[in-house]
């Protein structure tokens, strides 16, 4: 009886309202653009590309929903990027391109230990902390670059960065075998939601054929999305880090090590941001000064879109990249439709709050009831 | 003697939408200029009486009369406006403002410091002997001074009565002479006051009247000069019943072992709970559920450390150098008010305070000083206050139960049956192992905190008030499983406010006053009152613990 009442309260508004918002939106869209007889707009290609686009804001989205869940908050995330890719970019020619992406992680996270050490040492907000590394190190950037465009040259480099960012991984096979491995989860310990998401799964893979293959930051993400949201399910770690955020004194009280896992959130926040810095850097084999500027929110975005708590204690990384889908979606959907993009902030803008206000009353009326 | 009733209250009673009876008809009478005393235990009715007069809660029944009418103060501000002033214990003051703009703060009007406002507030300051500068910021001020302001900001509007609930509880002595002069002051001057204290000895030299409160009833009404502590403190505890029954000493197993390790008790030394294979069937179920590992001071050992011994254990301002050892099985009740440095021992001894100094050893060993430590080293606390320090609401109960454990994965089954054990164990009404914690009762809130130590690597037990707002069932379960725990020779370290609690179930009381253990009690030959008497008044220090 329980399991039954579990798998209901899953599907309710408020637990799975995200995936609910993307369907529709990919309907929506799909819907407008066949009215209007453009291309099939939910084709395996389309689909690849808006998972792509939201690749980088996903993965330091996941890293700033730990953070979030920890009870903190980290403004620096684009800048840290941008300044990985800047080191990447500066560095690569003279070094080589896996010795200069190390050096681009170590900088970020040497960011990371700065602004977690501040945070928890000094005890100033992290909002104002990370609010001035946002600037100072979009500063640093500029003072790096001398305010130009930096790019490899060496066509060997390049090749290298290419190939670690533009390689298409063929997807069919391994998301079929995903779909196998969760039924069959499902089917053991009988869990209903665990078998809904494999068939979903499936689906898309039989909707996109045998030749699906998408770039490589989509796996980092799927690979990196997987490993954090398996430490939060599984792990004595994933739990502390939800009790840091639920309720830091009592944490303490039983032995939690706050500060570790405090400092250890800027830090993961940081690593990430420098890894999605590494992937613009070799998208594009440069970096502009001003890269990613922004980027920020809509990581920030995409965590509340997936209802994680700006409080703490509360957050799924599975929902935020749910959320930066949407987001991407929302964007491609104005760019492939031609639906005026003058209009794209103001709708962006009007479903993060809806988002948070579904999330809101739906967690209100629930601890009235 | 005195002319007509200022207030006058004739069978209040007060009971919640859920059925707890707070009130249950108490006469309440008072005059102007005169200083009337209410007392009564945790849970007798005082909070509550406070707030039916601040007009913050309705009375469920009977009549509150203001200068001879009847009236129904339907918010806080009708009873302020009628001439009501509450000053609440915890000070509500903005710490970011301004003494003089704290004063104002319920002024009404367009302009931020109004010149009539300001006069007033230099007015009500110069009545209490100026004791701050009115441009001060709230929070720079020290506490004492941070009292004198909410009073001030209380007689803004010139209240016919002032309630002030606990006002020198956390209030060091000469704050207090202060607090005691302004009260006087204020009688002279005409104004009824309403002071509430857990001291007896300020409540002798202070007050004109005394009412006390028992289980929602005013139980004693007289004139102070009638009265001495021994005739209050035995209203105040009055004949309830006694929750637990205590068993004489020779009943138990491990009670008072002689006081220097004799070396022939099998349950001293660290192996106190390793349990063998014959013994392990008979043992409780959090035993079967956690294997625990061989104690490495176990056995060998031919002079047996005490299991707990505090080394000039202090902490600057909060608690003075405390020497003391408790032996295995063996549970130290920690009688003392509120502010008397009970908590802030068990916090130094569980690493929680960082600016303690001294030496903490268990079974001989120093454990270090941060909280981990002292859980890696099998020290359990139950904090004071569970909502803020004891747990995660929006963690379900097994997880809450699992929060100490350490290791890389989670184990879902292993936990849900500990869960299983310990709302069998400890009798927690809730649903499952799933629920939400904060969902909870406090009595079951409670047993969720106290069950995240029932493991076989507690080695030591400091209970920080395990009973607080629970009801009586619940808090004899508690009780009861103590006694089973020490029994089982676990050493405890229990802190309460409820006295009648620590004799039932302690072997010996230590009373704190002032940061400060002033003496060691043993609970066969004392009784409530005489504890209640020491812990609030200034007795000579008899038996200073070693």
């Amino acid at each position: 009886m329980m399991q039954t009442t579990d798998w209901r309260a899953g599907l309710g508004l408020r637990k799975a309202g995200i995936y609910y918002a993307l369907l529709i939106l990919l309907a929506l869209l799909a819907g407008i653009a066949h009215s209007r007889g453009l291309p099939a707009y939910l084709s395996a290609q389309n689909l690849g590309n808006i998972a792509y686009q939201a690749s980088l804001v996903g993965i330091m989205g996941v890293a700033m929903t730990v953070m979030l869940i920890t009870g903190a908050f980290d403004l620096s995330v684009a800048s840290v990027a941008a300044l990985a890719a800047a080191v990447l970019v500066g560095l690569a020619p003279s070094i080589g391109f896996p010795l200069a992406a190390l050096a681009a992680i170590v900088t970020a996270v040497s960011v990371g230990i700065f602004n977690g050490a501040i945070v928890q040492f000094v005890g100033i907000n992290a909002f104002i902390v990370t609010l001035g590394t946002l600037t100072a190190v979009r500063g640093l950037v500029l003072v790096l670059t001398d305010g130009r465009s930096l790019m490899v040259e060496q066509p060997e480099v390049l090749q290298q960065m290419l190939a670690f960012e533009s390689t298409r991984v063929p997807l069919f096979w391994p998301l079929l075998a995903l779909a196998v491995a969760l039924s069959a989860w499902a089917a053991f310990r009988r869990r209903i939601l665990i078998g809904l998401a494999g068939l979903v799964v499936a689906g898309l893979a039989l909707l996109a054929g045998q030749g699906f293959a998408v770039a490589a930051p989509v796996v980092y993400l799927a690979l990196f999305t997987a490993l954090v949201w398996a430490v939060l399910r599984f792990t004595v770690v994933g739990r502390r880090i939800y009790a840091v955020g639920g309720n830091a004194e009592a944490a303490r009280l039983s032995g939690v090590n706050v500060h570790a896992y405090k400092l250890g959130a800027f830090i993961l926040s940081s690593a990430a941001a420098g890894f999605a810095g590494v992937l613009f850097g070799c998208r594009l084999g440069a970096i502009n000064p001003t890269a990613l500027q922004g980027a920020e929110l809509t990581v920030i975005a995409s965590a509340i879109l997936g209802g994680t708590s700006l409080f703490g204690g509360a957050g799924s990384v599975l929902k935020t990249v749910a959320g930066a889908l949407l987001l991407f979606t929302l964007t491609n959907g104005f760019n492939v439709l031609d639906l005026g993009a003058s209009y794209q902030g103001l709708i962006e803008g009007i479903v993060v709050i809806a988002a948070a206000a579904i999330y809101t009353v739906g967690g209100n009326r629930r601890r009235a009831a | 003697m005195v002319g007509a009733p200022l207030l006058q209250l004739a069978g209040v009673e007060k009971i919640w939408p859920n059925g707890t009876v707070a009130l249950r008809g108490v006469d309440l009478t008072l005059h102007a200029g005169r200083v009337h005393g209410l007392l009564g235990a945790n849970g007798a009715g005082k909070s509550t009486l406070i707030k039916v007069l601040a007009g913050a809660i309705p009375a469920s029944g009977g009549t509150v009369a203001w200068r001879g009418e009847l009236v129904r103060w339907a918010s806080p501000r009708a009873a302020r406006a009628a001439g009501v002033a509450t000053i609440y214990q915890h000070i509500p003051l903005v710490p970011t403002l301004s003494v003089v703009e704290n004063m104002l703060l319920e002024r009404a009007g367009g302009w931020r410091a109004d010149r009539a406002g300001c006069a007033r507030a230099a007015q009500v300051a110069s009545l209490l002997d100026n004791p701050f500068d009115l441009d001060a910021l709230v929070g720079d001020l020290p506490i004492g001074t941070r009292q004198m302001v909410a009073i001030a900001q209380g007689l803004m509007a010139d209240p016919a009565l002032l309630i002030m609930d606990e006002p020198t509880a956390s209030l060091a002595g000469h704050e207090r002479e202060r607090v005691y002069a302004v009260v006087r002051l204020l009688a002279a001057q005409g104004h009824a006051v309403l002071f509430v204290s857990h001291f007896l000895d300020e409540i002798l030299s202070l007050t004109d009247e005394v009412t006390v409160l028992r289980d929602g009833r005013a139980v004693l009404h007289a004139q102070t000069a009638d009265l001495d502590e021994a005739a209050i403190a035995a209203a105040i505890v009055g004949r309830s019943v006694t929750a637990l029954e205590r068993r004489p000493r020779a009943a138990r197993a491990f009670s008072n072992p002689p006081p220097e390790g004799e070396g022939d008790q099998p349950q001293a030394g660290g192996g106190v709970l390793s349990t063998s294979d014959e013994a392990r069937g008979a043992l409780p179920l959090h035993h079967r559920l956690w294997r625990r590992s061989p104690s490495p001071s176990g056995g060998g050992l031919i002079e047996n450390p005490p299991a707990l011994e505090l080394r000039d254990l202090g902490s600057p301002g909060k608690l003075a150098p405390t020497s003391l050892t408790v032996a295995a099985g063996e549970i130290v009740g920690i009688a003392g008010m509120l502010g008397s440095g009970r908590s802030e021992l068990l916090h130094a001894i569980f690493g929680a305070d960082p600016a303690a100094r001294g030496a903490v050893l268990l079974h001989g060993k120093p454990i270090g000083r941060t909280p981990e430590e002292a859980v890696a080293a099998g020290v359990a606390l139950v904090p004071e206050d569970r909502a803020t320090q004891g747990f995660v609401a929006g963690m379900s109960v097994a997880e809450n139960i699992a929060l100490p454990r350490t290791g890389l994965f989670q184990s879902p089954v292993q936990e849900h049956e500990a869960a299983l054990a310990a709302i069998e164990r400890l009798a927690i009404k809730v649903q499952g192992p799933d629920a939400p914690v904060g969902e909870l009762s406090g009595g079951n809130a409670q047993k969720v905190v106290i069950a995240k130590w029932l493991t076989p690597d507690t080695r030591l037990l400091l209970l920080d008030e395990p009973t607080a707002g629970i009801d009586i069932g619940a808090r004899t379960d508690i009780l009861r499983l103590i006694r089973g725990l020490a029994d089982e020779g676990l050493p405890v370290l229990l802190v309460s406010s409820e006295f009648e609690e620590l004799i039932g179930v302690c072997d010996r009381i230590l009373v704190m006053r002032d940061g400060l253990v002033i003496a060691e009690v043993d609970p066969e030959t004392t009784d409530e009152a005489a504890l209640i008497q020491r812990a609030s008044g200034n007795f000579p220090s008899t038996g200073m613990a070693a």
